[in-house]
This record gives structure tokens, sequence and C-alpha cells, in this order.
């Protein structure tokens, strides 16, 4: 699905990744992990084709994403960015069948099928009652789903989410987890990011730690993710504790 | 709300074309307005009146004033700003410096309104030749300002040709032709103009939906299959084609195109898809009004500018109040 | 004692006489009092300059707006290129005090609206430079009083004696001229190239107009210029047409929608000339002199049964201290539109 090799990323005259390299496939789930400002964001938008690479390759689906157009890009890929406010009070279905804009001609409206299309992906993330409410009534925790919503409505082989639990809070975090396993289950490839190691526990099948624009490891979760690394990463001591059943969890040592 | 709002604007529309039609101050009885209509013959000058004077003054109203309204709505929607209008990168001025120099080489109308239309493209060209070329800044933003300092730039050469001008005979002509007017509009004038006109606003039209992703942050945009660049020159290409031409036939009209998209969001929201084709109506019927009372309240012509600036303000004031939506 | 007083009252009057020394009362009701000779005199504005011109061409520095070649063709070879000075009047200064001062100027001259916003600058720039500044009445029948106070104020009083003699009479002979007229025709004045600027009742723009008798069409509206639409020139219908504007002059034959008006189907629509200043309507000043027998003869065509030519040519002799040559006078009149085919 996607394929990333010896990627360097940055801004114009900057680099700030190098050797980035792996790939995802259909019902993957890959996390990325790693400290503020190490280039998650950046690596992100590389790969979505926003940013121009410095180097190295990216393919998605057998083509160079440089050769493809960005509506062929967008029927691919989905981008659920960080949430942000809302500047204009669309309602979230008018939001939503933004993310139809790749399916249709340059001269069109939405038509039905892509009334049903957002409809689909409303009802499939559960906020299928917010549709017809302003995007700037509604909670930050909701506006990330609708913006979830968006991303699937493009109909993607690929889903990018950059950091999709940030200011939510905890039940929140939770649903949107659950989402990112439910989707996965539905065959599309997942790549998204995140601050807490806890997440990759809870949904990636695989984990890449970036710092400093380096990949530090990528692998299963329970191998990469141990306290040397986690130290390495956010310069802090932490415990991995294994809870039995497949299950870990991160503890930080917090002297009393 | 929607199809209430289409109905109500579409109505009100109709019914001021026929008022328009009806009066002015030459006085047309109902039933010669009617033998014009028809085509049958008429005693007298209430042919030329209905057919050359009123006709294309109706007409250029309703188009200078849907082309502004959908000027300002675009501008709105793509600089994110509720204040905007469709001067923000100076095409008004630009005409106004194009009129003031065929005013102060004595041309013709003609000219005058052909150096307009050119003084509004070149001027938004500048400004967007500029801007794009400031690099590692917000485009949008380096739109802007560049579109603030040309106009300023603009602004101080029409200054100093009108220090320059006679001031016995091009200097009023000069201000006439600043504030605006729609009482010279011949047949002739609504034949060039319209297809200019139409060039600009039917393509907007057709990308009215599309443009709805301008509203998002420009990474959102471009990750949803959207050239933001292109959308965005083309909805600047066509903007200014519209305003350049409607500047050129009827001076400067001010407010249409910051208020009316206003009542016509705060009415249908800010789906374009819905906003464009109800800001266009309500822009038409705002300016077939203000022109009618324009020509008929006193012996000598009111500048338009004044009138939409004195009814718009307050009308769009109560219907702020009134609305429960937010912007 | 009655000696004394006697020498003191032949002294006062000796030298209240003495020419370029008398104290002179402007317009705005200011007292001028010039230096004993003035040579220089710095005319404010293109009607200001013509008066001085017309008295004493020698003495005038320099012209508000330099002449171009085909205006300067109808004055005296050097005053042709005088040097351009500037506006100082209260219509848009262009002028620079320290040029008028480096003219080395006598006496500052405008002639025109007299009212308290010009009376104040008037003050305002005499005691800026200390230089006498008079301020006279820019009406057409104000013009003799003008000549006659200006003509005292430069020292050229039997100049400004005969011009001002002259301009009476004639004066005079259009308002016999004119009350023997038994119609007075409806004119409309149409400024600016669509024609629709025009002037209201007691503007000054149509001051010749009004001194004909002649009933301005538009004067339902004020005073002062104004835009008026072409449905309402329709309705007032004029039976004449005058214009200052070449440009729409052309194309009133063209527009369909201007034919239902009298005027146009009559061909009675009429272009004023403008060489070297215009005669109709601007600058507001004695030219004017020459609109109104041009308007007279388009107006009271019977009334006004002398030959254009000839007053034409005086006009130019005396205040322009030029006669214009047959072919000046051919282009002047046979320009088209300035008089019936």
């Amino acid at each position: 699905m996607l394929d990333v090799q010896s990627l360097a990323f940055g801004f114009p005259g900057r680099t700030i990744g190098r050797d980035v390299s792996f790939s995802l496939g259909a019902g993957e789930v890959l996390c990325v992990l790693g400290p503020n400002g190490g280039g998650k964001t950046t690596l992100f938008r590389t790969i979505l084709g926003l940013l121009t690479r410095h180097g190295g390759s990216i393919t998605l689906e057998g083509s160079a994403l440089a050769s493809l157009s960005r509506a062929e890009i967008a029927r691919r890929v989905g981008y659920v960015p960080q949430g942000h406010s809302a500047y204009f009070a669309y309602t979230v279905r008018e939001f939503v069948l933004m993310g139809r804009t790749a399916h249709l001609g340059v001269f069109a409206s939405p038509a039905k099928k892509d009334f049903a299309v957002a409809d689909q992906a409303l009802e499939s993330l559960g906020i299928a009652h917010l549709a017809d409410k302003p995007v700037t009534e509604i909670s930050g925790g909701e506006r990330q789903l609708a913006l979830v919503a968006r991303a699937l409505a493009q109909e993607p082989k690929l889903l990018v989410l950059d950091e999709p639990t940030a200011n939510l809070d905890f039940g929140n975090q939770v649903r949107v987890l659950q989402r990112i396993g439910a989707l996965a289950g539905s065959g599309i490839a997942i790549l998204f990011s995140s601050h807490d190691p806890d997440h990759a526990f809870l949904c990636a099948r695989r984990a890449l730690l970036l710092a400093e624009g380096r990949v530090l490891e990528i692998g299963a979760p329970r191998e990469v993710i141990r306290a040397d690394t986690l130290e390495r990463m956010y310069g802090v001591s932490v415990k991995v504790i294994d809870l039995g059943g497949g299950a870990h969890t991160c503890l930080p040592t917090v002297g009393r | 709300m929607t199809r209430i709002s289409y109905l109500a604007a579409g109505g009100m529309l109709l019914c001021l074309v026929a008022v328009a039609f009806a009066v002015g101050r030459y006085p047309v009885s109902l039933s010669e307005l009617l033998s014009v209509l028809t085509g049958q013959p008429v005693a007298g000058s209430v042919e030329t009146v209905v057919l050359q004077v009123r006709g294309p003054r109706i007409l250029a109203a309703l188009l200078v004033g849907a082309a502004l309204a959908a000027a300002g709505t675009a501008y709105q929607g793509m600089f994110r700003n509720p204040l905007v209008s469709p001067d923000i990168l100076g095409v008004s001025t630009g005409a106004a410096l194009g009129a003031v120099l065929g005013i102060f080489l004595s041309q013709g109308i003609l000219f005058i309104q052909v150096f307009a239309f050119i003084g509004g493209l070149a001027a938004v060209g500048l400004v967007y030749w500029i801007g794009s070329r400031l690099r590692g800044h917000d485009p949008l933003l380096a739109l802007v300002l560049t579109g603030v300092v040309i106009g300023t730039l603009l602004g101080s050469v029409i200054a100093l040709l009108k220090y320059l001008a006679d001031p016995y005979n091009q200097l009023p002509a000069i201000t006439y032709w600043l504030l605006g007017s729609l009482a010279s509009i011949s047949p002739k004038e609504i034949l060039y103009s319209i297809p200019l006109l139409l060039a600009g606003l039917a393509p907007m039209l057709l990308l009215r939906w599309r443009m709805n992703l301008l509203a998002l942050p420009d990474d959102e945009a471009r990750a949803l299959g959207v050239d933001v660049r292109r959308l965005r020159t083309l909805v600047v290409v066509c903007a200014t084609l519209m305003t350049a031409s409607a500047v050129a036939i009827s001076g400067i009209i001010g407010w249409v195109g910051l208020l009316i998209p206003h009542a016509a969001r705060l009415l249908v929201g800010p789906d374009f898809g819905r906003l464009l084709p109800l800001a266009m109506l309500l822009g038409a019927a705002f300016l077939l009004a203000v022109d009618t009372l324009c020509r008929t309240i006193a012996t000598i012509e009111v500048p338009p500018g004044v009138l939409t600036a004195l009814i718009g303000t307050p009308f769009f004031l109560w219907l702020f109040a009134l609305a429960r939506r937010r912007w | 004692m009655r000696r004394v007083s006697r020498l003191f009252f032949l002294l006062a009057f000796v030298w209240g006489s003495c020419p370029g020394q008398s104290a002179v009362t402007d317009a705005t009701g200011r007292e001028i009092r010039p230096p004993a000779n003035v040579e220089r005199v710095y005319a404010a504005g293109p009607p200001a300059g013509m008066l001085v011109f017309a008295i004493a061409p020698g003495k005038l520095t320099g012209w508000t707006r330099s002449m171009r070649p085909n205006e300067a063709a109808f004055f005296p070879e050097p005053y042709g290129q005088l040097p351009e000075l500037g506006r100082l009047t209260g219509r848009g200064n262009t002028a620079n005090v320290e040029v008028v001062l480096k003219a080395k100027t006598d006496l500052i001259v405008d002639v025109g609206s007299t009212g308290e916003t010009h009376a104040s600058l008037a003050n305002q720039v005499q005691q800026q430079t200390r230089i006498p500044y008079a301020l006279f009445d820019g009406r057409i029948e104000s013009t003799p009083a003008a000549l006659r106070a200006l003509g005292r104020l430069m020292g050229d009083p039997a100049a400004a004696e005969k011009l001002a003699a002259w301009y009476e009479n004639e004066l005079k002979d259009l308002k016999q001229r004119v009350a023997r007229a038994s119609s007075h025709p409806l004119v409309y004045y149409g400024r600016s190239p669509s024609g629709l600027q025009s002037g209201g009742k007691g503007s000054i723009n149509l001051e010749v107009l009004d001194f004909l008798g002649a009933r301005n069409a538009a004067a339902a509206a004020r005073p002062g210029l104004a835009t008026v639409s072409l449905e309402q020139v329709i309705l007032w219908d004029p039976e004449v047409i005058l214009t200052t504007d070449p440009n729409f002059w052309k194309s009133v034959w063209t527009e369909p929608r201007w034919r239902s008006v009298k005027a146009v189907a009559a061909k009675r629509v009429y272009l004023s000339p403008h060489l070297p200043f215009g005669w109709f309507d601007f600058p507001p000043g004695a030219n004017r002199l020459l609109g109104a027998w041009w308007a007279g003869k388009l107006l009271y065509p019977k009334e006004f049964d002398f030959d254009l030519r000839v007053k034409v040519t005086e006009f130019h002799r005396r205040f322009y201290h030029r006669e214009p040559t047959k072919a000046q006078l051919d282009a002047l009149l046979g320009e088209p539109g300035v008089l019936p085919q």
C-alpha cells in the first residue's frame, strides 16, 4: 500500500529527518511515536505530498507519489489533521461532504451518492445525530470525529491521522482509538502519530520510534517500546509493565 | 430556509424590476408601459424612455449588483474574513485610476470605460504578481497586504491627477465618476459589458461548491484533492473580471460587495452552493432598488454609493440582530 | 493756518490722484494699498490673468497654466511663452507662494468668487507675503467695475477705462437685443462626455444663459453642478443643447437615445469654442462675452444679426492684443458644432 524508502524530509532549505524507511499494507496499523518537535507532523505532510521530499522515495499503491495528482492522492489517502477551531458555520454534514471533492468533477456539486457516503461515514463513527449542527457548535472531540468522517468520505485505502487524540478527554480518546481499530479491521491501512506510547500498545500492529528525525526503532510495540528506548526519546525514566494477555502499559516513575 | 430565501429573493426581484420599469422622472402610464413591452407603437418618447433609458439601466443595476455581491462573497470566503470587499486586491482603485486618466486626457465615454476596465485588471495583476513572489509568508496574507499597499499607491496617483486636473472641467467630471452612477448607461454599454460580466460570473457559479474548500486551511484542502493555488487564481480572475467590468460602467459603488454576502450568509449559511446564487439575487435586487431611488427622488441624480450605505447599514444591523446563526 | 491747511489739502489731493498710489476697495470690502509703481502683477487664476493682460500685458508675470501652442498662437509672440506660475485661488492651489515671491510680485489679483473663504485666503496670503491681494467679482456684469478698479490699482486707469467702457457698451447692446426677442428658448447645457452633467438654477456655469434670458432646462435643480438622467432631459425636451465637451457633441448624433430630444431632432446641438480660453462656461471670466455673442446668435438669430467674426476680432484685439488671422477665425468658427451648418 505505502512504501517509504530512505526518505529525507524537512522544510525548504532545512532537512530535519533522514533515512526513514517503512512499509504499510492494507489493514495494518502503524503508530509513529516521538517527542514534540521530533518531526512527526513534517513526516506525515511529506508522505501526503504536502511537502516536497528531500530525498528517498515514497510509493503509493505501486505508483511514485510525485507522479500522482492531488486528486489521485486524495482518492487513496485520507488525512485527519490535528483538530482546529472552525471559521465557518458549516453543518457537520456539509463539512464531511467536502471529503467527496476528489471524487467529483471540477464543476460538480455533491449528488445523492455522495450524500450517502457522507452519511455512512457519520454513522460509522457514531456522530450521525450531529449531521445538521454547525461545526462551530460541537465539542472538540466531536469535531475530531467529524474530521475522521471527512477523511472516510474520501473512501481512502490509507488513513493518515496526526495526533488524533490530542486535546480529547479520556473517554473520547478511547473512542477514537476503538474506531481506529475497527477501521483497520475493515481493510484500511492506518498511519497515526501519538504522544502517548500506550496508544501504540492499544491498537497498533507496529510502532515507529522517531527521534530527531531519525528512526530509532521500528517493530511490534512490545518489542520496541522499552524503558531504554523511551528514555532515549523522551528523556524520562519509564517502566513498561506486562499486564498479561498481550497487554502492556507504560508507567512513568514520578519521584516522591 | 433555503427554499424560502430563494423564493422570497426571486419574487422581490421580479417586483422590483416591474416597479423600476414603471417609475421615473418621465411620466409613463401602466398602459403605455405594457404597450411598449408588447411591441405596440406608442406616441412620444415613451418608447425611448422605456427601452433605451430605463431598460439598459435596470439591466445594468441587476448585473452590477449581482457581480459585486458575487465577488464580495467569493473573497470573504477565500480570505476567511468578514471585512473583505471586492476591492481588497485593488480592482476598484485600479479601475478608478484608469477612468481618471481617461478623463484627464479628455477622452470620450468608451475610452474612459476601456481604460477603467484595463486599469482594474492591471492593478490586480500587479498585486497578484507581487504577492505571489513574497515567499515565506502566508499566501493569503501576502495578497491582502500587497493589495492594500498597491491600492494606496494607486489612490495617491488618483489624488495627484485630481490635483493636476483642470478645476473647471476635468475635476468635476472626475469627482462625479468616482461617486458612481448608472445614469449614462446605454444599450451599447450593456452589449459589451455583458460578455465580460458573464465571463466572470459563469465559471464562479460552476465552481461554487468547490470554493467551499477554500475555507479550510491550505493543507487540508490540498489533502482533499484541490489544487488550492489554481482554484484561488481562478476565483481571483473571475472576481476581477466581474468587478472591473462592473466598475467600468458604473463607477465606484460601495457596500454592495461587503454587506450583501453577510445578509445572504445569515439567511442560508456559508455553503457556497446555496450562498452564491442567493447573494447574486440579493445584490441585484438591492442595487436595483437603490438605483431606482437614486433616479426618482430628486430632479438631480443621487450618487448610488451614498444610498447603498444609508440604506444598507441599518438594514444589515437589523438582519444581524434577528438572525441566530453565527457567521 | 489757512495756508497750511490749503497746502495740506493740495498735497493730499495730488498724492491721492497720483497713479499707482490710490487705495482701492476690492469686492470683499478690503482696502488695497498698492506700491507706488506696480510693474509686476501675479494673476491668481485665468479670469484675473485675462483682465491684467488686457489692461497692461507687460505687467503680467505669468499664466496659471502654461499655454499650449494652439492657445499661444492667439497672443502676441512673447506673451504666449510667459512662465507657468500655478493657481492661487480657492479652487485647488497649485502655486508655490515662494514662486510668487521670487517673481517679484507687486500685486496679486484674483477675479471670481468673493465669498468668505476666498476673502480669508486673500488675507492670509497678503499677511504671509506682504503683497497686496485684491479680489474682484467675476460675474459678467461686474467686469467693467473690476476693470476700472484694477486699472487704478495697476496704475493704468486710462487703458482700463477704455476697456471697461467698451465692455459696458457691449453688455448694454446685448441686453437690448435680448429685450427685443419675442421667444426665449429652453436650453439644456450638457457637460462631461456623457452630457448628463448640468447646472442648476443660478449656477455660475450658466451665467451666460441667464444673462441672455434663456430658460435653463435644469433650473429645477439647486445651484451648482449635478448629474441628471437622460430620462429627465427627455422630459424637459429642450429646444437647444449647448455643450463644452467635443466627445459628447460627437456622440449625441450617433446615440439613438438622444434622438427623441427636440434639440437633437432639430439639429440644434452646439459645441462651444475653447481657444485660447473657453467661450461659454469656463474659465468664468471676461471671455464669456464671446460666449454671450455666440450663444445669442444661436438662440436669437434674428436679433443677433451682427457679424460674429467682426465682434470676435474686436474682442481679441482689445483683450488679447492680437487680431486673429483669417485662418485662425476659420478654424475657431469652422470647427464642427460651433455654428449651424
